[in-house]
């Protein structure tokens, strides 16, 4: 039993072997990235970085299932998506979009057990323990806003409501596209601890992410999109690098060590353009 | 708790509703020569009942799936079908010289409803069958737009019937329009088609809800999207054809109803679903009730008191909304 959610069972393998993504999904729309091959396994921590448009939530989508594959193939378990029930591949991998819609009006609990609760009222997929959702919305800082309408929160308390809807579906695999965006520095420290607890139970964690320092500090492996076509994969120390950082987001960016930590800083506008 | 309270009192509602149905009549309240209860005002709360229980349920469902709390049965364009079909069989009638049997403007009423269906799912059936997007705007606003726009044609042909009728057709056209339970005596076809839309979606009523967050993230979650959005459009259209089959247009219902469950924490579909059902159901009865009383022996137009209760009683929960505030 991890601290995080309930149940994790046996470990979690997600493999990508020379995968081609298409913008717009058919034949007539634009290559997102080459190919690209890589093996995930329990416990690690991958992040996806790339400018806009490179692909990243469409990568994410890809292996959710939920966006069309031009080429290679995505397995999970050993098993080929397509080879998937995909009531069953609820409970190995969980879907965090971008983007949520709020049409009615629903309470902050509402809404964070919403994935949980799958499988017949008889046979519950997921156990419905409430003192764990109590746990996780207290740890999300969420426990005094639990019984408010999402709509009327702010968006970083929609995003760690996203988050908790997404930790509580109890699946090892967690595709998160953007969860940190709209936190604040604390919320976003809160994030990773949460994200690092999960892959420490032997689940794993890829999430896209545009704060660079962030990503380092997520992250043990890295996924690199370059928006024209390139894609490289890897451990973080090695793909995570003040010079393709600047080469891929065509900005001066500097890397200084910090506690032993990289961070990554880029000059003021006038120096960049001089540069 | 809160729930649990809500769905009680619905059902209360919807059992008081059908006592009083039963004990009201042209002559004032009370007990009635059981020819008159049985023959005249049980088939007419049986026929309210059901047409407002489809109404609701239709409106639940069309809201859950265009994801807008606005929407109601009438988007679908089914119901416009339904009233072509009607003051269609009228309009020829008139003009044949015919009597006309009530059976007989319920049978146009379905077939317009069917053809209005079938006519949506033509226009619908490959982009909901295509592959699960991503994006923000997903299949949801094509429905709507279809729906709307087989409405509006719908609406322009019943103006043109309007225009071409004769003033003795006009009168019965107009109140059919309105929403009329009287003689509405095959109530039959109301409950057949609302134990069917039920029985379409209610036991994956879980999988609405999912969907009303998006279809690609409904379909990580194993949703069969395309399958579950099309069943649910047919409930929605076999209810919604068969509740204006039955009662004619009564509006309103489909709206409200769920609307005020929700606001009174009726959220999840597998409770919402009944629960419109019932609330509809009741909320319909109650209201031809008064319209047989209020001015007695004069009959108004159900769907025109329905409106003169619901909207005063809507805006009041609206500004009384006691939940969910943020600093309370």
């Amino acid at each position: 039993m991890s601290a995080v959610v309930a149940e994790r069972t046996t470990g979690i393998a997600l493999e990508i072997a020379g995968l081609r993504l298409r913008a717009g999904g058919g034949p007539r729309g634009r290559d997102l990235f080459g190919t690209l091959t890589l093996r995930i396994a329990g416990g690690e921590r991958w992040v996806v970085i790339g400018p806009n448009g490179a692909g990243k939530s469409s990568l994410l989508a890809a292996i959710a299932g939920v966006f069309p594959i031009a080429a290679g193939q995505v397995s999970i378990d050993g098993r080929t998506l397509a080879d998937w029930p995909a009531e069953a591949l609820a409970g190995r991998r969980a879907w965090s979009p971008q983007f949520w819609s709020d049409p009615f009006p629903a309470t902050v609990r509402e809404t964070a057990v919403l994935a949980r609760e799958r499988g017949a009222w008889w046979a519950p997929a997921v156990p419905r323990d409430t003192a764990a959702v109590d746990r996780l919305l207290e740890r999300l800082d969420l426990d005094r806003l639990a019984d408010l309408d999402v709509r009327a929160l702010s968006g970083g308390e929609r995003q760690r409501v996203a988050i908790a809807t997404a930790l509580l579906q109890g699946a090892p695999l967690l595709l998160l596209d953007e969860p940190a965006s709209h936190l604040d520095p604390a919320h976003q420290r809160l994030l990773l601890g949460l994200l690092a607890e999960h892959a420490r139970g032997g689940g794993c964690v890829l999430a896209s992410l545009h704060d660079l320092n962030l990503a380092w500090d997520l992250a043990d492996h890295c996924i690199v999109l370059d928006g024209k076509g390139g894609a490289v994969a890897g451990r973080r120390d090695d793909v995570l690098t003040a010079e393709r950082m600047s080469r891929v987001f065509e900005v001066a960016i500097e890397s200084v060590e910090v506690h032993g930590a990289r961070r990554f800083v880029s000059g003021p506008q006038e120096a960049a353009s001089d540069a | 708790m809160q729930i649990r309270h809500a769905l009680v009192l619905t059902a209360l509602v919807a059992v008081g509703a059908c006592g009083l149905g039963v004990l009201a009549g042209s002559t004032g309240i009370g007990a009635a020569s059981p020819e008159i209860f049985w023959q005249i005002r049980v088939p007419r709360v049986l026929a309210g009942f059901g047409a407002g229980a489809a109404l609701a349920l239709a409106g639940a469902l069309m809201q859950l799936l265009t994801r807008n709390a606005l929407a109601d049965p009438y988007v679908l364009g089914v119901a416009g079908g339904a009233s072509v079909g009607a003051l269609g069989t009228l309009l020829l009638a008139g003009s044949a010289g015919g009597s006309l049997s009530e059976w007989r403007i319920a049978g146009g009423a379905a077939a317009g409803a069917f053809l209005a269906a079938v006519l949506l799912f033509a226009l619908l059936g490959r982009r909901l069958a295509g592959p699960t997007s991503t994006a923000r705007e997903d299949s949801s606003t094509a429905l709507l737009l279809a729906g709307v726009m087989i409405g509006s044609g719908c609406s322009a042909i019943v103006s043109l019937i309007l225009s071409l009728a004769d003033q003795g057709q006009l009168r019965g056209m107009v109140f059919w329009l309105l929403g009329d339970l009287n003689g509405a005596a095959h109530w039959e076809i109301a409950w057949m088609a609302l134990a069917l839309a039920l029985a379409i979606v209610w036991p994956s009523a879980r999988q609405l809800d999912w969907l009303a967050r998006g279809d690609a993230w409904a379909a990580t979650l194993g949703v069969p999207v395309a399958r579950r959005r099309l069943l649910t459009l047919l409930a929605a259209a076999v209810a919604t054809g068969a509740a204006v089959a039955t009662a004619g247009a009564i509006g309103f219902v489909g709206l409200v109803v769920p609307h005020a469950l929700r606001l009174l924490g009726v959220r999840a579909a597998v409770l919402l679903l009944p629960a419109s059902a019932l609330g509809g159901g009741a909320f319909v009865v109650l209201v031809d009730a008064a319209a047989r009383t209020v001015v007695a022996p004069v009959q108004l137009p159900v769907g025109v008191l329905a409106a003169a209760i619901g909207v005063p009683a809507f805006i009041a929960m609206l500004l009384h909304r006691p939940a969910m505030r943020r600093g309370e």
